[in-house]
């Protein structure tokens, strides 16, 4: 039963060669994608620290998107 | 309703979209795996590389799907210049091009041990390779133009050019002899394969939409962040 499932009746090489492919290459862009998401938020918090406390708190209080970045960068830390 | 499409809105969206698909995915993706590779019986003819169908068909389903919307949302960028409909398309063209090159290479491999071949310059094989070529071209035009508005000009071009191949895709095993076997699967009229075999194909399709769905959520909230740094730094 084991043996047939891992041979696939011959087929074996094909069918698992062809699901790695796919979960290896989907694996591989979801982390990019994941890092690059990451790296993003890292600058633009980086980019918020260089603003003076005024510039900072007017950008806070305009952009929701903002402050979204901001509490998930608290929530990971 | 339109302040329900504002940026904030739409950012908080995408975070819960994010967390419910990562709660279901990999339960779905369990299921999926279970019937594709233990549940479902071989086939009477190909036996157990019949099983190569369950990435292979999604994937190519996924890659067309994917050029149909780019090419949609830039005929409609075209015209009514929207903007948000760039950046989707810039979202999903790496999506596009990765579940393409998934069904050359599962195709090739499930060629060989069906066909006796790794590769045939056959209709249907020539033109989704073909379709690979446009989503490079496209892609590439976001790596080497600068100004946003030709990028939105030359992709564009590119979407309208490509999807003249779509057809071409579609009925390719119609209208060419083929190596390729013909759809089995048809939205109109009855499809020839069993539901034994028709069940975790969906399965299998509903967990490459998921993941299809988050690097989509997942790149696009990327893009948001990158246009509010810009404007950080306008300021």
């Amino acid at each position: 039963m084991t043996s047939n499932f891992i041979t696939m009746n011959g087929y074996g090489l094909y069918v698992w060669l062809s699901f790695s492919v796919v979960f290896i290459s989907c694996a591989f862009v979801y982390f990019k994608t994941k890092k690059t998401l990451k790296k993003y938020e890292q600058e633009f918090l980086v980019e918020l620290q260089t603003l003076t406390l005024e510039e900072k708190k007017k950008v806070l209080e305009n952009s929701k998107v903002a402050q979204q970045i901001l509490a998930t960068s608290f929530k990971a830390n | 309703m339109f302040k329900f499409f504002s940026s904030s809105n739409i950012y908080s969206l995408i975070q819960k979209l994010i967390n419910f698909i990562n709660s279901i995915f990999f339960l779905i993706l369990a299921i999926g795996l279970t019937f594709a590779l233990v549940l479902s019986p071989p086939d009477y003819l190909q036996g157990d590389s019949v099983r190569i169908m369950y990435v292979h068909v999604p994937s190519a389903w996924i890659g067309l799907a994917c050029f149909s919307v780019i090419t949609l949302l830039s005929v409609l960028n075209f015209i009514f210049k929207i903007k948000n409909f760039y950046f989707i398309n810039k979202s999903i063209a790496p999506i596009g091009l990765l579940f393409t090159c998934l069904a050359i290479v599962t195709g090739s491999l499930w060629g060989q041990p069906t066909w006796g071949t790794w590769w045939a310059w056959d209709a249907r094989l020539t033109s989704m390779l073909v379709m690979m070529l446009f989503y490079i071209f496209y892609i590439l035009t976001f790596k080497f133009l600068d100004n946003e508005e030709s990028i939105i000009k030359v992709s564009s071009i590119i979407a309208i050019i490509g999807s003249i191949n779509l057809p071409i895709i579609k009925y390719s095993v119609e209208w060419w002899s083929t190596l390729h076997q013909p759809a089995s699967i048809k939205i109109v009229g009855s499809s020839s394969i069993h539901s034994e075999m028709m069940l975790p194909l969906m399965v299998m399709l509903l967990v490459f939409l998921l993941y299809a769905a988050l690097i989509f959520l997942m790149k696009y909230k990327t893009e948001i962040i990158r246009i509010k740094k810009k404007n950080i730094k306008r300021k």
